[in-house]
């Protein structure tokens, strides 16, 4: 994990190490032989921070289509489901997170990794490509969390 | 009935969940010993139909009332002016509980930004319908776990009740506060469970209140200080839930018609108006966001891969095929003004985004 790739969210710097790939639903993906680890990027723990929650909708090892709904996560601010991130079978989750959910905004690409896939990786982006997605939808995603600050 | 009293609403958990019926019976008996206290217990709130004794009790009810619930208290309060249990908002108390007015204060004065966004003429939301004249106050029994905190709030509730029953009486109309929302008239619901329940004797029996509902419902509560009559909802909803009313408002015409466990058109609103009470994100389930526990931002759009109109279509498709229908994606009752909200907006909101989240957190 030597060197990385950054993207600006306000002040803060979000880093993306650049030997993973990456999703669309900002998570990181590193591939063990046949295996697919996955975690949030520093993105969405930029976004979530504190994760305080987690929790599976399902018990692995599961079959589970992509974009298909599988947990949810929560933080002091913000919260959110959790999707899968890849057609595939989801072989296990990372079950220290389920006490102790903090390595997510700790430690997010290490200690923090979510579950283990096997599946169709085809999907995943290269790092350059991620920061150019997150690039593209940064003023919509901004009005969008704003609009939600700000109330209805 | 004598106004001087206040009536408490217990609305029981559903199934026998132990934790949550020891604090029910806790708080019914020590509600019982209150004086100048109605209380009343009845099963859980959002099962309840049109002519469960239950809801014609609380129909019957004419003065102020307090509803405790395991409802978010934004949730129960529209469920019952859904079902004509209508009042003015109380505002409750409860520890733990919602302070919104301050963090409103302070989002509130980025007035330019608002600007910036691009939008422009905000419709307003269409508010309740023909709300008379008296408070409804909801707390959530999820808030505290020892039934002191409710019953110092009540007594609070009570106090206040009394209050501004006396100003009414002393001023005449407080216009001060009638200026503010519309004029109504108190509908006559009365007239529909009034001899269901005249007060006394005649009332139901606790027996009668308690009547387990037949089943579980599952069906959208509509939050009318949010919703902007839009519209969406019921051309999103292929599955006849959403009617209009005489008046052309939106509503909830066939509630049943719902689909268990789908918050599909929950997505689709653009004013967060639709709650499933029973949903397990709380946002849906009618969590005030920027209360409870700080602010809750919902990224499941940005966290989805798929946005949540997707989302939405997903879920609607699912529960098509399983009505033996075929799905229809992204091709019916899609809102078209989606796409034109993503234009414009400085490039340096953010900053001043994330500054305002770190302050509001603790
Ligand atoms: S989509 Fe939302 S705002 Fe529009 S009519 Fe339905 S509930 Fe109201
Ligand atoms: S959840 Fe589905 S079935 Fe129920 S009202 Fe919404 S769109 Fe209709």
């Amino acid at each position: 994990m030597s060197e990385c790739l950054t993207f600006q969210m306000g002040k803060y710097e979000a880093r993306f190490p650049a030997d993973l790939f990456y999703t669309r639903n900002h998570m990181w993906m590193r591939t063990e032989g046949r295996r697919l680890v996955f975690g949030l990027t520093a993105y969405a723990v930029r976004l979530l921070k504190d994760v305080y929650f987690l929790d599976w909708q399902t018990s692995a090892p599961v079959e589970v289509e992509r974009g298909q709904e599988i947990g949810s996560i929560e933080s002091s601010k913000a919260l959110s489901s959790i999707f899968a991130p890849v057609q595939g079978t989801l072989l296990r989750f990372n079950d220290d997170l389920l006490s102790d959910p903090s390595a997510i905004s700790i430690d997010p690409y290490g200690a923090g990794w979510l579950f283990e896939m096997e599946g169709d990786a085809s999907v995943a982006l290269r790092p350059e490509d991620y920061v150019k997605f997150l690039d593209a939808g940064w003023e919509a995603t901004q009005r969008a969390l704003k609009k939600q600050v700000q109330g209805s | 009935m004598n106004p001087s009293k206040l009536t408490v609403v217990l609305s029981q958990a559903q199934g026998q969940h132990p934790v949550r019926r020891h604090l029910e019976e806790n708080l019914a008996s020590a509600l019982l010993l209150e004086h100048g206290i109605d209380v009343s217990v009845i099963p859980h709130l959002y099962d309840l139909t049109e002519d469960h004794t239950g809801m014609l009790f609380l129909r019957s009810i004419t003065g102020d009332i307090v509803v405790l619930s395991w409802l978010y208290p934004r949730a129960a309060h529209w469920m019952l002016d859904r079902h004509g249990v209508k009042g003015k908002p109380g505002e409750a108390r409860l520890a733990g509980g919602e302070e919104e007015e301050e963090e409103e204060e302070e989002v509130g004065p980025a007035s330019e930004d608002t600007e910036a966004i691009g939008d422009e003429e905000k419709p307003k939301p269409i508010e309740a319908a023909d709300v008379p004249d008296r408070y409804i106050y909801t707390l959530d029994l999820r808030q505290q776990d020892r039934p002191e905190p409710y019953l110092e709030e009540i007594r609070r509730i009570a106090a206040e009740c009394l209050g501004r029953r006396k100003n009414t009486l002393s001023e005449g109309h407080s216009a001060s506060r009638a200026g503010e929302m519309k004029p109504r008239g108190f509908i006559a619901r009365e007239s529909i469970a009034g001899p269901a329940a005249s007060r006394g004797n005649g009332r139901p029996g606790s027996e009668q209140l308690l009547a387990t509902p037949a089943r579980r419902r599952w069906y959208p509560v509509i939050d009318f200080s949010r919703c902007t009559n839009c519209m969406e909802c019921i051309d999103f909803c292929l599955f006849g839930v959403y009617g209009v009313d005489a008046k052309d408002r939106i509503l909830v015409e066939n509630p049943d018609n719902c689909k268990k466990g789908c918050p599909a058109c929950s997505r689709v609103c653009p004013e967060h108006a639709i709650i499933f009470p029973e949903y397990k994100t709380p946002a849906i389930a009618g969590a005030n966001l920027g209360s409870i526990s700080g602010l809750k931002i919902d990224l499941t759009r940005f966290f989805g891969g798929d946005d949540a109109l997707s989302l939405a279509a997903k879920e609607r498709d699912r529960e098509l095929v399983r009505d033996g229908r075929s799905a229809v994606g992204l091709t019916a009752g899609i809102p078209k003004r989606q796409g034109a909200r993503n234009k414009e907006g400085p490039r340096d909101e953010l900053d001043q985004l994330m500054d305002k989240l770190d302050k509001l957190d603790l």
